[in-house]
């Protein structure tokens, strides 16, 4: 069997919020701190930051939405944690797309070189 | 990274004949899905076919010849572009000084909301800005093992 034309990959609700979680200048630095120096708590994330302590809590909400931290309560403390799985999950949906465009881009030269596509490229119709 | 991917190739064979193998339907079926329908000129509506998913709405967008191609293209099978979240396509040519022709594409708006109603639920507007998830993978990548959670 001739092999298929890879069919187009479209990014899942995960990665669309993972996406979009880190549409965000503060959000990336707070997940980047976090990732850094472990489980903290929002004041100390907050601590040299220019925005309140409020703002930091908004953002730990949406990059909870987006499982990419976690909120652990010790004592009277809530400590947020990074969560990595979705992060690497969203690096290699880009990966997969970089080789399904890796791919047509193989069979458009083999086409404009050779007016065929490479044996076991042909997309079947 | 930018939410976008971006690809290239060197053809071996001149700009014009590499135009038409990227803007020509009956070509574009061949190395881009199993079937392709459009017309080729700016606005135009645009399907693409996957046998295995369906119909792809599109919209061609840039038409240059022999340099600029552009399209936004529907992310689920079926529904009209305006119904999906969709992606823009852009592809660049190149002649090189050897007789080749580098290819580049770029795909882009991976990280828009999928819809409206999570648009809202974000409260606020993040068009136009850029993921740099590369620096933040590099960072958890030279992490020791034990450090990530």
């Amino acid at each position: 069997m001739m092999a298929r034309t890879p069919a187009p990959s479209a990014p899942s609700a995960t990665e669309h919020a993972v996406f979009l979680a880190l549409a965000d200048d503060t959000r990336r630095e707070l997940l980047e701190r976090l990732v850094r120096h472990g489980a903290i708590s929002a004041s100390a994330l907050a601590r040299d930051l220019p925005i309140t302590r409020q703002a930091v809590g908004k953002h730990l909400d949406t990059l909870q939405r987006a499982r990419l931290v976690r909120a652990h309560k010790t004592g009277r403390e809530v400590r947020y944690e990074p969560q990595l799985a979705p992060l690497r999950h969203a690096s290699t949906w880009m990966d997969g797309l970089a080789r399904q465009w890796d791919d047509r881009l193989g069979r458009l030269a083999s086409l404009a070189e050779t007016g065929t596509v490479t044996p076991g490229d042909e997309p079947s119709t | 990274m930018r939410d976008s991917i971006q690809r290239e190739v060197v053809v071996k064979a001149p700009q014009e004949r590499v135009w038409h193998v990227l803007t020509e339907p009956a070509q574009v079926a061949r190395w881009f899905g199993q079937r392709a329908e459009f017309e080729l000129r700016e606005g135009a509506p645009a399907r693409f076919r996957w046998d295995d998913y369906g119909w792809f709405s599109a919209r061609i967008e840039r038409v240059e010849p022999p340099t600029s191609f552009c399209f936004r293209w529907a992310e689920d099978p079926d529904r009209p572009l305006e119904d999906s979240p969709s992606t823009l396509v852009e592809f660049t040519l190149t002649a090189n000084h050897d007789g080749t022709t580098t290819v580049r594409v770029v795909e882009s708006g991976f990280a828009r909301f999928p819809t409206e109603r999570q648009r809202a639920a974000y409260e606020e507007h993040v068009d136009g800005w850029q993921l740099e998830l590369d620096e933040l993978v590099a960072l958890i990548d030279a992490l020791p093992e034990a450090a990530t959670p």
